[in-house]
């Protein structure tokens, strides 16, 4: 399939701080992909550099052959690629519909339009029945909901999840993971930010590992995992 | 839907009102405060409680808005057919050239407030000292022989009937937009402006739309202003009193609705004229009415109106299942 996400040695540095060097890695598309790492690897700046909150400092990010590093986070997010936050970010000051609609309003101009979508993202989110609730009674579980229905909402054709599965219950972790499975035969590839190994392994056919900035390894979730490079990051080196 | 409701329940007050003053110079004003400090309010939490913008400086585009009248009215005999869409033009301008300084430069939160405030206090000193414009003791606008022409009534109800038209006009404008692709952006970005780019929304332009509509509006107000008072002052259109009176008005009604602010105003404005006339002791009734204001910031945290819609849709909601 074609490389729908193609990252060029990507480079961010904060003054002097090097947080990210020479990342390459492509996504198909309709794939799900995880990038996965020890805490600090940079992950998450990475997500930043791809998403437009941060403007990469060396390297491009072609996304469907066109370059968007450096364009605002509003430009790529009507570019076709979504991201969620890692801490969660509703509008607490509105209902859980009118948090999807503001999202569902990048594609749809019209009020009855915006709100369609919305509601079908709500039902296919199973928080049809929390739609006229304000934001701030959900809980954590619905709140990550309400995070990745919103992002679909604005019709993706790339979504990028940050660490939505940490704090959930197994039951939970579940019944997210089938959501995130079902993503790619609408059309919409995924990345997903994880810690947990077995989550990446169940949910991802490949993936990158990175720690410190660099990129350890990238193929297959299963060679990217078994990697001696990866192991020692996690595990720490074994003494010989 | 519900929204319009609200503002047909609101131009039905303000019907009445205008009525039950008719009878009495003293009231007609009243009223025509009432309004004209209600538009104002109103339209400064289009920007504060609406968008999340909190102007610390809108007199700025009352004062503009004032002088534009006043100035072209003494020194060209400019009637306000003229002088008031300048006074807007201006207004709108000036806010355009700050809004691209400002958000331009991502200023958010405190230093936008911070900023709106040194903008609108140079107004303030630059007008105070400009021969042209009256330096601190203002123009006096004079009467004129084609008084019709320049809006000049012996009456006070016709004033009544103009600003109470601004203000309605100013509350349906503004309910469609918040029922609008445009409100949605809007409150998105008051409560998170990252979720709300990472979703699409164009901050930049949004915040200019609003802080432009807002100013128009303000600057509309600083024309009705010069047109009625018939003199204006740097104190009266341009100081940081009159930013601040937006913000009460607004926080004491509930910055959460658009007609918020108008409840505020319609409690604040006739209850200070009431107390200056019957307290004997001068400034007594300044005391009074920060009493008033404390008293209500305590029992009421979400504003008059917040705490009537909440009232409103517990019942509804209690007698509806």
């Amino acid at each position: 399939m074609a490389a729908l996400l193609e990252i060029e040695a990507l480079g961010k540095s904060f003054g002097g701080l090097r947080a990210l060097h020479d990342i390459s890695f492509s996504v198909a598309e309709g794939e799900i992909f995880a990038i996965i790492g020890p805490n600090g690897a940079g992950k998450t700046t990475l997500f930043n550099c791809v998403a437009g909150t941060y403007r990469p400092t060396a390297g491009r990010v072609m996304f469907g052959g066109r370059r968007i590093d450096g364009l605002a986070p509003h430009r790529i997010c009507q570019a076709g690629l979504v991201r969620t936050f890692q801490i969660v970010k509703p509008f607490l000051g509105m209902t859980v519909a009118e948090n999807v609609r503001v999202a569902a309003y990048a594609r749809e101009s019209t009020g009855r339009g915006a709100d369609r979508v919305a509601r079908e993202m709500l039902d296919r989110l199973s928080l049809g029945d929390w739609a006229d609730r304000d934001a701030a009674e959900l809980n954590v579980a619905h709140l990550r909901r309400l995070e990745i229905a919103r992002a679909l909402a604005t019709r993706p054709r790339m979504l990028l999840l940050d660490e939505m599965l940490a704090g959930l219950t197994p039951a939970e972790t579940t019944a997210m993971c089938d959501e995130i499975r079902r993503l790619p035969e609408q059309g919409i590839a995924v990345i997903v930010v994880e810690h947990s190994v077995p989550v990446v392994s169940a949910l991802a056919a490949r993936a990158v590992a990175i720690s410190f900035g660099e990129k350890l390894a990238e193929g297959t979730t299963a060679e990217v995992i078994a990697d001696a490079a990866v192991q020692d990051a996690y595990l720490g080196r074994a003494e010989t | 839907m519900r929204g319009y409701i609200s503002v047909l329940v609101l131009a039905g007050l303000l019907l009445a009102g205008f009525l039950a003053a008719t009878g009495s110079r003293y009231h007609m004003d009243i009223f025509i405060m009432t309004c004209l400090y209600g538009t104002l309010a109103v339209s400064w939490n289009l920007m504060a409680g609406l968008t999340g913008l909190m102007s610390l400086g809108h007199s700025l585009f009352v004062g503009i808005g004032a002088y534009s009248v006043a100035y072209g009215y003494t020194a060209f005999g400019w009637p306000p057919l003229v002088t008031w869409p300048i006074a807007v033009g201006l207004s709108v301008f000036a806010a355009a050239l700050i809004g691209a300084l400002l958000f331009r430069s991502g200023l958010r939160g405190y230093f936008f407030s911070i900023a709106t405030l040194a903008f609108s206090e140079v107004a303030f000193f630059v007008v105070s000292a400009s021969r042209a414009l009256g330096r601190s003791d203002g123009i006096i606008l004079p009467g004129s022989r084609d008084a019709a022409w320049h809006l000049q009534f012996f009456e006070k109800w016709p004033y009544g009937l103009i600003i109470a038209g601004i203000l309605l006009l100013t509350l349906l404008g503004g309910q469609m937009m918040m029922q609008s692709r445009v409100g949605y952006f809007w409150r998105a970005l008051r409560d998170n402006e990252d979720a709300a780019a990472a979703l699409g929304v164009d901050a930049r332009a949004m915040k200019m739309l609003c802080f432009t509509i807002s100013a128009g509006i303000a600057g509309l107000c600083g024309a009705f202003f010069a047109t009625y008072v018939a003199f204006v002052d740097p104190r009266s259109v341009l100081g940081i009193d009159l930013s601040i009176q937006m913000l009460v008005f607004s926080i004491i009604g509930g910055m959460g609705l658009l007609w918020g602010p108008l409840v505020g105003a319609a409690i604040l404005v006739p209850f200070s004229i009431f107390l200056r006339g019957i307290t004997a002791i001068q400034g007594s009734d300044i005391i009074l009415y920060a009493l008033l204001l404390i008293v209500l910031a305590l029992v009421l945290p979400q504003g008059v109106a917040g705490w009537v819609t909440a009232r409103w849709r517990a019942r509804s909601t209690a007698g509806g299942r």
